[in-house]
């Protein structure tokens, strides 16, 4: 088989210009879906980061039933403990912090909005999400009875740091509560949504505006990776079997959705390309086995089998397409390190900031993306040598052997 | 001479090709044996069916009827990869022209065959040179076919074709693009093989060089046995 390979190799190599032409082909066509794939998985993953930086973190801890309806009657009681005790014989956690989770109106002398309200230990919250350090205007809780809201909800308020505001909510009792507050900061994050309809304020009066006492309504996660959490999330639920221990992708199903469809355009459009690119492989192919008629005979004559002439032309093509993956994927590289410091997006930076993405966008690729077009690239090479080998087994030697 | 085991026999046999309907009868009726030891001739002049011939002795066409046996086994019995197995292993083969793989070495293109056959690397390596010095190309092993004289090419195409150790080398028109001086040093070589190593050689040719030369001439004529000239082996 050693000699069958070989001989394959030689011939890939006696048509440089013609082996050139497919080579970069393949290459071309693969370093540019592998950018273009690399650029969206780039922004997804800053989508899916942002989200989990924001607001998700890697994990939740809420009463049974809070996800599917976030009733601010479903908390944990006496802060969290028992679930904190359970967090604290976790291994696998980095960070966590307490919330109170509610809706609400926010006045001010302007304009009223209706709010997620947020309430924070501004410490532990500061170890889970971005937004202390997404402060644009003002400080991040480093005055008593201060909020911080979002650049797009302050704008739509029309406020700056230092007014008063009232929120209002309504109470674990069903009662309308409300409080007046200063503005202490105002934060500007990649997510448009959260600066637009969000305000923090500390655990403590958020506690006594819905009126909660000790109890909080979730506990946020941080583990050590997106996919370290499943085992902690595990023996989380284990240890804590009448809580909702829900994974980032379950809190927000959409943006799992969206991760999911994109590797499955990944596939598809790796597919889309190669099949393409197969028909000019086959048709490089099959001009060299009608080039190579008499030498066919000979290699038959010889005692050649049919069984190695076909791969001989299967490890022709396959040849052919490695050397374009090879060359691709340097291409590919080499690009993706030139842009190592990430695309200036933000001649869009509204439209991005709406999917909860920045400006800059870091291109990523994953293991995925290298095996699924290898893999397609050389299912695609066997198919694309089918019609040629076919066409060489056919040669009968003795009409072989005389053509000219 | 041993004409009672013959390596090569055709017996009744009959080649028709049809093209576009239309038979054409390229050989009828042939009965020719060829023995361990011969250097023979098929002669006679184009279209008489000499290369229909050797192709169906070569087992690299089947005849539309009769036996073509090869060590008293009827090729027509054997499958497609049989016959690949048996050209391997007991014949070999030189071409009029472009006999040898471009791609490879002279060297290469002898190992090549071997290699087929599952000969050990040095072992082959060893035979290839020893095969090339036999040839008078020693220090040519290296070369691609693209740098060597025709001469020289056919003489690695004869070193090839022995490189198998085959029963019978099948030669069809050997010294056709071959000017005379460089066709008579092949012949001459071919025919030292023959008398030194009883290798058993079967020519298609109306080249008088080869004919002459020739122990047996088998006339061939509108696809028929015309006459056979001479004696068998050496």
């Amino acid at each position: 088989m050693l000699s069958v390979i070989r001989l394959a190799w030689r011939n890939v190599g006696r048509n440089p210009r013609r082996t050139g032409v497919v080579v970069t082909a393949v290459a071309v066509g693969l370093a540019g879906t592998l950018l273009s794939m690399a650029i969206f998985s780039g922004m997804m993953f800053q989508m899916v980061d942002n989200a989990i930086k924001t607001d998700l973190g890697h994990l939740q801890i809420h009463a049974q039933g809070f996800n599917k309806d976030p009733e601010i009657g479903l908390f944990l009681e006496d802060k969290g403990a028992p679930e904190i005790e359970a967090i604290q014989a976790e291994a696998g956690i980095q960070n966590w912090a307490p919330r109170i989770r509610g809706e609400g109106l926010v006045t001010s002398p302007s304009s009223s909005v209706g709010v997620r309200v947020i309430g924070v230990d501004p410490d532990a919250e500061a170890q889970v999400s971005m937004v202390s350090g997404s402060i644009v205007q003002g400080g991040y809780f480093d005055q008593k009875r201060r909020l911080v809201l979002g650049e797009g909800l302050a704008r739509r308020l029309g406020t700056e740091v230092g007014d008063k505001i009232v929120l209002s909510v309504q109470d674990l009792e069903g009662d309308m509560n409300g409080t007046a507050l200063r503005v202490g900061g105002i934060f500007r994050t990649p997510s448009a949504e959260l600066d637009r309809s969000t305000v923090f304020l500390e655990l403590a009066p958020a506690a006594d505006l819905f009126g909660m006492g000790d109890s909080i309504s979730e506990i946020v996660i941080v583990g050590h990776s997106r996919d370290a959490v499943l085992e902690t999330q595990a023996r989380l639920s284990a240890a804590l079997p009448d809580r909702e221990i829900e994974r980032w992708d379950e809190l927000q199903p959409l943006l799992a959705s969206i991760l999911s469809v994109m590797d499955q355009m990944a596939s598809g459009l790796y597919l889309i390309i190669f099949v393409a690119m197969s028909f000019g492989i086959a048709n490089v192919l099959l001009m060299a086995i009608y080039e190579r008629i008499r030498e066919i005979g000979i290699l038959l004559a010889v005692g050649l089998s049919r069984g190695r002439l076909v791969a001989m032309v299967i490890c022709e093509s396959i040849l052919v397409t490695l050397l374009g993956l090879v060359a691709g994927f340097t291409l590919a590289l080499l690009a993706l390190f030139a842009l190592s410091d990430g695309i200036d997006m933000s001649l869009w930076a509204e439209s991005l900031a709406s999917f909860g993405m920045g400006t800059r966008i870091f291109p990523v690729l994953t293991p995925a993306d290298f095996t699924i077009p290898t893999t397609v690239a050389l299912l695609t090479a066997l198919i694309a040598s089918a019609w040629p080998a076919l066409r060489a087994v056919r040669l009968r030697p003795a009409e072989a052997v005389r053509h000219d | 001479m041993t004409e009672t085991t013959p390596i090569l026999q055709a017996i009744g046999v009959r080649k028709t090709y049809e093209t576009r309907g239309v038979e054409t009868q390229a050989l009828s009726e042939i009965d020719l044996s060829v023995a361990e030891g011969e250097f023979t001739a098929l002669a006679g002049p184009s279209g008489s069916g000499k290369t229909t011939l050797l192709n169906l002795m070569g087992a690299l066409d089947i005849p539309t009827q009769g036996e073509i046996r090869l060590d008293g086994e009827n090729l027509g019995n054997l499958t497609p990869a049989e016959l690949s197995r048996r050209r391997l292993h007991k014949l070999g083969f030189i071409f009029q022209a472009y006999n040898l793989i471009p791609v490879f070495s002279a060297a290469e293109n002898i190992e090549f065959v071997m290699e087929l056959q599952g000969v050990p690397h040095e072992e082959r390596r060893t035979r290839a040179l020893e095969l090339l010095e036999s040839v008078d190309l020693a220090g040519l092993g290296d070369k691609r076919p693209l740098e060597m004289s025709g001469g020289q090419q056919q003489r690695v195409a004869v070193a090839r074709a022995l490189a198998s150790r085959p029963r019978i080398i099948l030669a069809d028109e050997p010294t056709a693009n071959l000017d005379s001086k460089t066709a008579i040093r092949l012949l001459d070589l071919m025919l030292e093989l023959n008398r030194s190593q009883t290798t058993t050689f079967l020519f298609s040719s109306h080249d008088p060089l080869v004919l002459e030369r020739a122990r047996r001439r088998v006339w061939l004529r509108d696809g028929v046995i015309d006459r056979v000239e001479g004696g068998a082996a050496a």
